[in-house]
């Protein structure tokens, strides 16, 4: 077979995908294969052994000390989506019905903070929440506390941070499904009479629950495989997914019990975004 | 017009309206808030991160532009162009292949390509981390194995602006090229990268900007002298926070804000953040 007929029998697409392919398949597929079968492996003097065993799911699934982890998780990963919800939404419905002249200034300064690190964002927070930081000064100021109250570490200060660095998440995907809504609905709505509130509670407000919904879903899952910012304002004691896992592997080099919190993990964020998509395919249907 | 009237027309459409930017103003100190303080801080006179700064001094900056610093600063820069670089050669041709080919396998391949997007990047950080380690790779930890990891979290920002890019431009138009003489190489050279040049720019700076921000993949990967600006920070947070920090951290932030304005001035990326909605 001459080299142009063994060139003709292979497809164009395969060959411009070959190299990007075998680099995914090697280096993503292949970790997360390991990093399963590590999950069912038994881990023994800080090595993995060929035993298959389902031990390390349960280890976590039974002390309390992990249940606190990933109660604390989905505590974080809930109040998370909830509040950028809560914040993101105003200010989606801001920037896409407003006719300011700043307009394009104003989307940008919103989605802004995600040209920073995490860990910028998060020190800002240290410096507001820490016991002799500017919360501490302002509150005492007014007198509403005697003392000086440590905001953080704590549970609190991990989802106010969270709900900050993750809003620009929100804010992006509720202005996605509230620019597909028509404006002459809400006109149409407003010339049967129908004040701005009740048009807003009728007419946009069911239209943009997928937003809603995908907004929060993609925030909840994007904040419990959070790592920075549950370490910063967390610490040791209020210990996240992430944070244990980063325990296990690097301090305890404890491969099986991380693996398998790892995969908990992957599940539970796959399933947040496999709803989410779902939110977002109704969406495309309406 | 009956006055009484009037009143309650403004009350029921510019109250609310008042009401709404009253809480995005509100909304705007909370994100944008945290980010002054930081940077305000670094001026401190004092040697501890008070807000509002005590007295002034250039002392913590000067620490900051220390080698100490600046060194990791010039790592992760590395990182990111070289992941930007990477990244946009990998993601063309399966953009490529993916939105101008129909074929068997093709849903497949798509989940491959976007996978690491749904993957958590911490997840992808210890299975890599694990695989160096099992392979007997250990010395590729640090900077090769960051690369690694970064262009594979990476590549599907790019993917999706290639693709943006290739969905506006009419098939018939490499048809046209090809009829007029021009060979696949000219077709491509001349008529398809002119057009999606912008995608491929955009996707570039996404993947700096999400390498260059990267800390769950990075904290795996990382080893002492190959860490990237955010993971030292973070392991200088642990133990303190001088305004050293604050300085550091407002340098990583000013550099991808000004590779975006730049880029945003020469190409543009609006309709790529608007590409990415219609995708999420």
């Amino acid at each position: 077979m001459s080299y142009a007929a063994w060139q003709n029998r292979i497809p164009a697409h395969w060959l411009l995908v070959f190299v990007p392919a075998t680099v995914l398949l090697v280096f993503f597929v292949l970790p997360n294969a390991l990093l399963l079968s590590a999950s069912f492996q038994k881990s023994q003097a800080q090595q993995l052994t060929a035993e298959i065993t389902l031990d390390n799911y349960r280890f976590l699934f039974t002390r309390s000390l992990y249940l606190e982890v990933f109660a604390r998780t989905f505590i974080v990963g809930f109040s998370v989506g909830v509040l950028d919800v809560l914040l993101g939404y105003p200010l989606a419905y801001f920037l896409v019905r407003t006719q300011s002249r700043w307009k394009g200034l104003l989307i940008a300064l919103s989605l802004a903070p995600l040209l920073a690190s995490v860990v910028v964002r998060t020190y800002g927070w240290y410096i507001i929440l820490n016991r002799f930081g500017f919360a501490n000064d302002v509150l005492l100021g007014l007198g509403i506390i005697e003392d000086r109250v440590p905001f953080m570490p704590s549970t609190g200060a991990i989802i106010v941070g969270l709900a900050h660095a993750l809003l620009p998440y929100t804010v992006l995907t509720i202005m996605g499904s509230l620019n597909g809504i028509n404006p002459h609905f809400e006109s149409a709505a407003m010339s049967l009479g129908a004040n701005r509130v009740r048009t807003f509670l009728h007419v946009v407000l069911p239209l943009s629950l997928p937003g809603i919904v995908g907004g929060f879903l993609l925030v909840f899952s994007i904040a419990i495989s959070a790592y920075a910012t549950p370490a910063i304002l967390g610490g040791p004691a209020t210990q996240v997914a992430a944070t244990a896992i980063y325990n296990f592997i690097i301090q305890l080099l404890d491969w099986s019990l991380g693996a398998a919190l790892a995969v908990v993990l992957i599940v539970s964020s796959l399933l947040l975004l496999y709803a989410a998509g779902r939110a977002g395919a109704r969406r495309a249907t309406v | 017009m009956n006055g009484r009237r009037a009143f309650a027309r403004w009350r029921a459409t510019a109250a609310p309206w008042a009401l709404l930017r009253a809480f995005v103003i509100f909304v705007y100190v909370f994100s944008l808030g945290p980010i002054l303080i930081t940077a305000a801080v670094s001026f401190n006179a004092s040697n501890r991160s008070f807000f509002p700064p005590r007295g002034f001094s250039l002392r913590w900056w000067e620490r900051a532009v220390a080698p100490e610093w600046m060194d990791s600063l010039l790592f992760s820069l590395k990182l990111g162009s070289l992941t930007a670089l990477l990244g946009t050669l990998l993601a063309l041709p399966l953009a490529f292949a993916l939105y101008r080919y129909r074929f068997r396998g093709r849903q497949a391949l798509l989940a491959l390509t976007l996978g690491p997007l749904m993957m958590p990047t911490l997840v992808t950080g210890v299975g890599l981390l694990q695989l160096l380690q099992s392979l007997g790779w250990r010395e590729y930890l640090g900077f090769t194995g960051l690369l690694i990891g970064h262009v594979v979290i990476c590549m599907p920002f790019a993917v999706r602006t290639v693709s943006v890019s290739l969905q506006t431009l009419p098939p018939n138009l490499e048809l046209a090229a090809a009829s007029l003489g021009a060979n696949r190489l000219a077709t491509m050279r001349h008529v398809v990268f002119p057009l999606i040049k912008t995608g491929l720019m955009a996707g570039a700076v996404f993947a700096f900007i999400h390498s260059f921000t990267d800390v769950n993949l990075s904290i795996f990967l990382a080893r002492p002298g190959e860490t990237p600006i955010t993971v030292k920070i973070l392991g200088f947070l642990e133990f303190g926070f001088a305004p050293t920090l604050a300085a550091v951290s407002v340098i990583t932030l000013l550099l991808p804000l000004v590779l975006v304005a730049i880029v945003q001035r020469v190409s543009g990326l609006g309709d790529f953040l608007y590409g990415e909605r219609n995708r999420a």
